[in-house]
């Protein structure tokens, strides 16, 4: 089955009052299934996928597609997802959810590339990326684009500062309105994934307008920790998680904080955690309604749920190569780069873990449930 | 921290498979006959340390020759056991304390000195409490060997670090070692599926490939970067791992040795056997050719002449990686690594 143009029209109209609608409740999967995971992965192969799997297993959709994708970015009611493009990636991947199909690859503008994580507005008429501007490497762009809704294409439509050197991850504060962005502090040259400015990084958490107007800017005492990854709760509570680069010996905090109204700051996690994750953090997730965060750590192999509140360590777990996790009904999902994928249960003291009967291995850092 | 359970929901018909898979069997035994005994090998050499260091510092005459003997055993299991360390040894930093390699700055020098300077005896606390720079074999061999240090005539001085650093490599090496053997530890995780770690024998057996696949990638770094092919082709003789022992060629011998028990374990699940009569034969020429080697490594690489043998021997080693890396990991459909490695 296709789009028709009657739908897509109805859905266009909807863009504009979709807020009150409830949103993306107008289109959910098929009735019955599990939630659906979206993710980027790939084969034995190195063929590069924009995957969807229903979390009891089930194929949903498995889309080849010409460069590795990081992130996904799900449209608010639409049954459509943009798989974005790793860095330094020129495409990015507009998919059907409903059948895998490729609707657009996604250009990134000339002396542009992607960084890997974009967000569709709640009214599903815009889209935001962060972006690289390669003729002044490092300088955070965030790119907008409209989707029309009568052909399902986005098109660049402007682009802003990210205030900030190499952004990376991006998400709604809580009014919709303002995004907050993990600018990486590094900078990296046109189709390069070398840093170069590893000794003089400039990392920062910064909360702008949509627009472009800067709200907020705060930095961490350590400048070679970089800020890729993050994840807002409901009352605007943002953790952030860091890849640091200086030397592999040092501990340093990989996690930071910023409540509402407070100054972004560490995120209080033991010395001993610390040095399971081997200076890098990958995925961040809150489970807003029990107030936990979860993160995982592929190089350390391990996996972590903190109380989002207190701090309290709720797992501490070996898992090879974890790669992205996302909150579900009653905990969160995790998937693995060489293992298989796992389920938390994290509603009562015990955590309890179950395999999920995913495809085991090859999952990107990143996933999107739905 | 709260417990975690697993949810373990296995058939009566799959735990019956699962004792006659040969993949869990390889995998049982490398944990029961190579990683197991390898660690713990590594925990008596420590043990045979600090009795070493303990009879040199009660002596001010004593001959340092038995020292030296220890400090080469502790270093050669620990490079023994490189190739082997899946679990607890690489993880929570732990490594670094045993060694501090690449030390690019010369930062043992200063780091032993300057803490050294600042305490008066130096207590167990305080070494627990210094940089990892400090905690290792790498600043016991700059006290041991660096001709800069007149050991016999500063005891006083230099004996507490030692005797300190002996205690807390037996003691990091007893604690991971309880890690592997306490009731659901590392052991009973390469033997028991599913669990905490692993959901099945294959996920175990594979992060043991992986491991030793890393090993001797390590290899090649420590040959490569005294023969400067990280520095443009500068040699750097004083980058070599255990240059001032004198023993980075023993250390790459002894870390081939348990690369090697592992894939001895690992041929027989090998269908190929072109493939397996390749890797024998790489090993062998890696293991020949070091044997061959006339000179410690930073001597050699000061050296033009010999130049072509150890790039030679570079070849070999890169020949010995590829052929595990994606001949063997094809073979057996073992996936390498993927975020880990190639992260963002």
């Amino acid at each position: 089955m296709s789009l028709t143009r009657r739908k897509l029209l109805g859905a266009g109209a909807a863009m504009a009052g979709v807020a009150a609608l409830g949103g993306w409740a107008l289109w959910t999967g098929t009735a019955g299934e599990s939630p659906l995971l979206l993710s980027a992965r790939n084969d034995d192969a190195g063929q590069h996928y924009a995957v969807g799997y229903y979390l009891n297993g089930k194929r949903a959709f498995a889309t080849p597609v010409a460069e590795r994708c990081h992130a996904v970015a799900r449209h608010p009611f639409l049954p459509v997802a943009l798989y974005v493009g790793r860095r330094p990636a020129r495409e990015s991947y507009l998919i059907d959810l409903r059948d895998g199909r490729l609707l657009q690859t996604l250009r990134s503008q000339p002396d542009r590339h992607f960084y890997g994580h974009a967000v569709f507005h709640a009214r599903g008429e815009w889209l935001y990326t962060t972006e690289n501007d390669t003729r002044e490497p490092g300088r955070g762009v965030l790119g907008r684009y409209r989707l029309d809704p009568a052909v399902l294409r986005l098109t660049h439509d402007g682009e802003a500062t990210t205030h900030g050197v190499g952004p990376h991850e991006l998400a709604w504060m809580p009014d919709g309105e303002s995004l907050v962005i993990g600018n990486g502090g590094i900078r990296t040259e046109g189709g390069s994934r070398e840093e170069m400015n590893l000794d003089a990084m400039a990392p920062s958490l910064v909360i702008m307008s949509r627009h472009g107007e800067l709200i907020s800017k705060e930095t961490l005492a350590d400048a070679q920790s970089s800020i890729r990854h993050l994840d807002v709760a409901a009352d605007g509570t943002v953790i952030t998680g860091q890849q640091y680069h200086g030397p592999a010996y040092n501990s340093v905090p990989l996690l930071a904080i910023k409540r509402p109204g407070e100054a972004y700051q560490p995120f209080p996690v033991s010395r001993a955690q610390l040095a399971m994750m081997d200076q890098y953090t990958a995925s961040i997730a809150i489970h807003s309604e029990q107030r936990q965060v979860a993160m995982t750590a592929p190089r350390g192999n391990r996996f972590f749920i903190w109380d989002l509140d207190s701090g309290d360590t709720l797992l501490d777990a070996p898992m090879s190569d974890c790669a992205g996790v996302g909150a579900v009904p009653g905990g969160f999902a995790v998937t693995s780069g060489q293992g298989k994928c796992r389920y938390y249960d994290s509603r009562t003291a015990e955590v309890q873990s179950q395999w999920l009967e995913l495809p085991g291995g090859w999952w990107d850092n990143h996933l999107w449930l739905s | 921290m709260r417990a975690l359970s697993v949810l373990v929901s296995v058939s009566l018909s799959v735990l019956l498979v699962a004792c006659s898979n040969p993949r869990q069997e390889v995998t049982v035994q490398l944990a029961n006959d190579v990683l197991l005994p390898a660690h713990q090998q590594w925990r008596d050499s420590n043990a045979a340390l600090v009795d070493a260091v303990e009879t040199y510092c009660a002596a001010p005459q004593a001959s340092v020759d038995d020292l030296e003997t220890a400090f080469y055993q502790a270093q050669s299991r620990w490079s023994h056991l490189q190739p082997l360390m899946v679990g607890p040894l690489s993880e929570g930093n732990r490594s670094w304390q045993v060694q501090f390699w690449p030390d690019k700055r010369n930062m043992v020098v200063r780091q032993t000195e300057s803490l050294l300077d600042e305490t008066d005896s130096l207590t167990r606390e305080q070494l627990e409490k210094a940089s990892v720079v400090v905690q290792g074999l790498t600043a016991f061999e700059y006290v041991l060997f660096d001709q800069s240090v007149a050991l016999a005539q500063s005891h006083d001085r230099y004996c507490p670090l030692l005797t300190g650093i002996a205690r807390h490599q037996l003691a990091l090496s007893e604690s991971v070692l309880a890690l592997w053997n306490e009731p659901g530890g590392m052991l009973a995780q390469l033997r028991d599926f599913p669990n905490e770690r692993y959901a099945t024998a294959e996920e175990g057996l594979a992060a043991i490939l992986r491991t030793q696949i890393t090993g001797v990638d390590v290899l090649k770094k420590k040959l490569g970067t005294p023969m400067g092919r990280l520095n443009q082709g500068v040699v750097q003789p004083y980058q070599a791992e255990a240059w001032r022992s004198r023993q980075s060629i023993e250390n790459l011998q002894a870390s081939l040795q348990g690369a090697q028990a592992v894939w001895e374990r690992v041929r027989s699940l090998v269908s190929d056997a072109a493939l397996v009569k390749d890797i024998d034969q790489a090993y062998a020429d890696v293991a020949n050719q070091l044997a061959a080697l006339p000179a410690p490594l930073m001597e050699l690489v000061q050296a033009p002449a010999n130049s072509e043998t150890l790039t030679t021997l570079y070849a070999a080693l890169d020949n010995l990686e590829n052929r595990q890396q994606t001949e063997l990991a094809r073979n057996l459909n073992i996936q390498i690594g993927f975020n880990a490695n190639d992260g963002d």
